[in-house]
């Protein structure tokens, strides 16, 4: 559905991105993880066709942003990380000019309009001018804005950034529904717990440089280099981390907070190991928990690294 | 797309709506009702006494008229450039241009739907302010055409001052800065032309003159010379020649200022551009063309006044929307910077 092609975006020396390559198959959601400044915004820019990259393509439900712009403006609902609202327009005036923008017949007009108001809860306030809405209210009046035309992809850049933990929530909500729909979302977000749970595939981006893509659980897999499994004992503390210490796959153990924390290589069978030679060596063990630092670890251990 | 698509697009029908729900718009209307009719009605008091003394009333009229037009056109001067040069900065510095450019509303079309939109509030102006201008009949001394020529003229170069004003606003990133430089262009569009026909007169010798000098050719696009001369030759237009000294835009060499004796000047055919299509188009329709003083020399000689000052002003209008046009789209496709796009929707199976 999305395809990027060794996207490159320079600025006279400055390089904003550097090959960028990523692909997003239909009904996915991605997640677009990366520091301030890393390129999500101009990968994003070049994807909404409001940006011309200095190489390579990117494609939008196979047409070619840089050759058709047009046709990716119908496939595509955009919604900026900073975007401004007219005075002197409600709520459903606001959606209407947009559904006027985007060519859909005056008689569609206001079912859809009345549609996107409920879907994003909004319908309440159908006649407050917009100026007047809070900012998470804004968010979603935005969101149903990029949904007037019914696109098959949506890019979201930053769409939670700003809002209280209600709004967020809610916002959260409105995303799964739109998920639900079979929509193809791009979600750039610095809020990592969130995309853990809304997204099916993610990408890394750094410096302009795509770290790592695909699936979330493989992305973390792939970039947990050492697990952790953190075990309470009952009594025998000394002992316990002694045998421990003596086992190959183990790199450290350390008493933290009255548990066991220990770094291990290898995989889930490593970890059945562990414990089954714990138990052998006569230790109590009452809990036994794998960590793999999740999400934030990936991230970390993927934008930690030297961009050379 | 189609020309309903073009002329009318939601643009136009938004911005209407939202100049219409301010204060600004009505209080606007109001002031510039009460400035015209204010100078007209005071203009009007002072010479009704004096022609009440007999004679002349048309000369009243006439100078009570290219008084009106003057007015109302350097009113449109200071409110046009208001109305324009926030269009595109605005959207810009509201963070709303880039969702306008994602809808399938064509750049240019936003551009023309700002342009259109603005245009309507200063035709507007121009309806209300059609009764204070019946005043001038009741003196006569100006007949109906040439109050709708004067209308045209003022009408285009509101235009100018429009174009002129959304290219500023294209080009100048932020609004205060766009707005000072359409006042700035506008200024230079209104005032400037008349002032470089006072300064760089065109300089001729008695001696040699083979026919009637005419000022620069510059001085014709700004909009009070053509206006002026719409009432006719006489009193209405004596403030120019009266402010240069002599004929207004001629300097004649050899320390003298007299203009060449007409008999001379009646010799000379004008030598220049075609005769304006505008002409031809009265001539064709069988109204009669409205009278007035013709350019006598230079790149348009024989057109009238008023028509060169349209023709440059149009010029003007569609250079500076062409400019914009070229510049206003976040890519900008010109056939030289093309990257080698493939021809046709590129649909690869593997990205879809």
């Amino acid at each position: 559905m999305i395809a990027v092609e060794r996207l490159t975006k320079r600025y006279g020396t400055m390089v904003a991105l550097d090959r960028v390559t990523f692909e997003v198959p239909r009904g996915e959601v991605f997640g677009f993880v990366g520091p301030n400044g890393a390129g999500k915004t101009t990968t994003m820019r070049i994807l909404a066709a409001l940006l011309e990259p200095t190489d390579g393509r990117a494609f939008v439900d196979g047409v070619d942003v840089d050759a058709h712009p047009d046709l990716v403006h119908q496939r595509l609902g955009y919604m900026p990380d900073f975007f401004g609202v007219y005075d002197q327009l409600t709520a459903s005036e606001y959606l209407d000019f947009y559904a006027a923008c985007y060519r859909l017949p005056r008689a569609r007009r206001q079912t859809t309009v009345g549609e996107l108001l409920e879907l994003v809860g909004l319908s309440d306030r159908r006649n407050q001018p917009v100026d007047t809405l809070s900012r998470g209210l804004k968010q979603r009046l935005c969101l149903a804005r990029a949904l007037v035309h019914d696109p098959a992809v949506l890019l979201l850049d930053e769409p939670a950034s700003g809002l209280d933990p209600r709004a967020r929530v809610e916002m959260r909500e409105i995303l799964r529904e739109l998920q639900r729909m079979g929509k193809t979302i791009v979600i750039s977000s610095h809020i990592l717990p969130e995309l853990t749970e809304l997204c099916s595939m993610i990408g890394i981006i750094d410096q302009g440089r795509m770290r790592a893509t695909g699936p979330v659980k493989e992305v973390v897999a792939r970039l947990s280099s050492a697990r952790r499994v953190r075990i309470h004992v009952l009594g025998k503390r000394d002992e316990a981390l002694q045998a421990l210490r003596a086992m190959p796959e183990v790199q450290h153990a350390d008493e933290v907070d009255g548990e066991l924390s220990v770094a291990y290589d290898g995989d889930e069978r490593a970890a059945a190991s562990v414990l089954q030679r714990l138990v052998t060596a006569g230790v109590s063990v009452s809990s036994f928990t794998i960590s793999d630092g999740g999400l934030e670890g990936a991230f970390l251990h993927a934008t930690s690294e030297d961009p050379a | 797309m189609s020309l309903r698509a073009w002329l009318w697009n939601p643009i136009v029908a938004k911005e209407y709506r939202s100049r219409m729900r301010t204060m600004r718009s009505p209080v606007a209307l109001t002031a510039y009702i009460l400035a015209i009719g204010g100078l007209g009605w005071a203009v009007f008091s002072t010479m009704a006494a004096d022609a009440s003394l007999g004679g002349g009333a048309g000369n009243y009229g006439r100078n009570l008229f290219v008084v009106l037009i003057l007015f109302q056109m350097i009113l449109l001067t200071f409110i046009t450039p208001a109305l324009t040069s926030t269009a595109i900065s605005g959207e810009r510095e509201r963070q709303t241009i880039d969702l306008l450019f994602c809808t399938r509303v064509p750049p240019f079309a936003i551009m023309w739907g700002k342009l259109l939109a603005s245009m309507s509030f200063v035709i507007l102006l121009l309806v209300v302010s059609i009764p204070i201008f019946s005043l001038v009949f009741l003196f006569g001394g100006i007949e109906a055409d040439q109050l709708a020529t004067a209308f045209l003229v003022t009408a285009v170069s509101a235009l100018a001052l429009g174009s002129v004003g959304i290219c500023c606003s294209t080009l100048v990133r932020r609004t205060t800065m766009a707005t000072m430089t359409a006042y700035g262009a506008s200024f230079l569009l209104v005032f400037a032309t008349l002032a470089w026909g006072l300064i760089f007169p065109t300089r001729v010798d008695p001696a040699t003159l083979s026919q009637t000098p005419a000022p620069p050719a510059i001085v014709y696009a700004g909009p009070l010379l053509g206006l002026s001369w719409i009432a006719g030759q006489g009193a209405p237009v004596s403030w120019l020649d009266a402010v240069s000294g002599g004929q207004f835009g001629v300097r004649y060499g050899g320390g003298s200022d007299q203009p060449i004796p007409m008999a001379k000047a009646a010799l000379a055919a004008p030598r220049g551009l075609p005769a304006p299509a505008i002409s031809t188009l009265f001539a064709r329709s069988g109204i009669a063309q409205p009278a007035g003083p013709k350019i006598p020399s230079g790149a348009f000689a024989g057109w009238q006044y008023w028509q060169a000052t349209v023709a440059l002003e149009a010029a003007l209008a569609l250079l500076a929307l062409a400019l914009s046009a070229a510049v206003l789209p976040p890519v900008r496709r010109y056939p030289w910077r093309r990257r080698g796009a493939p021809a046709g929707v590129a649909v690869d199976d593997a990205h879809a």
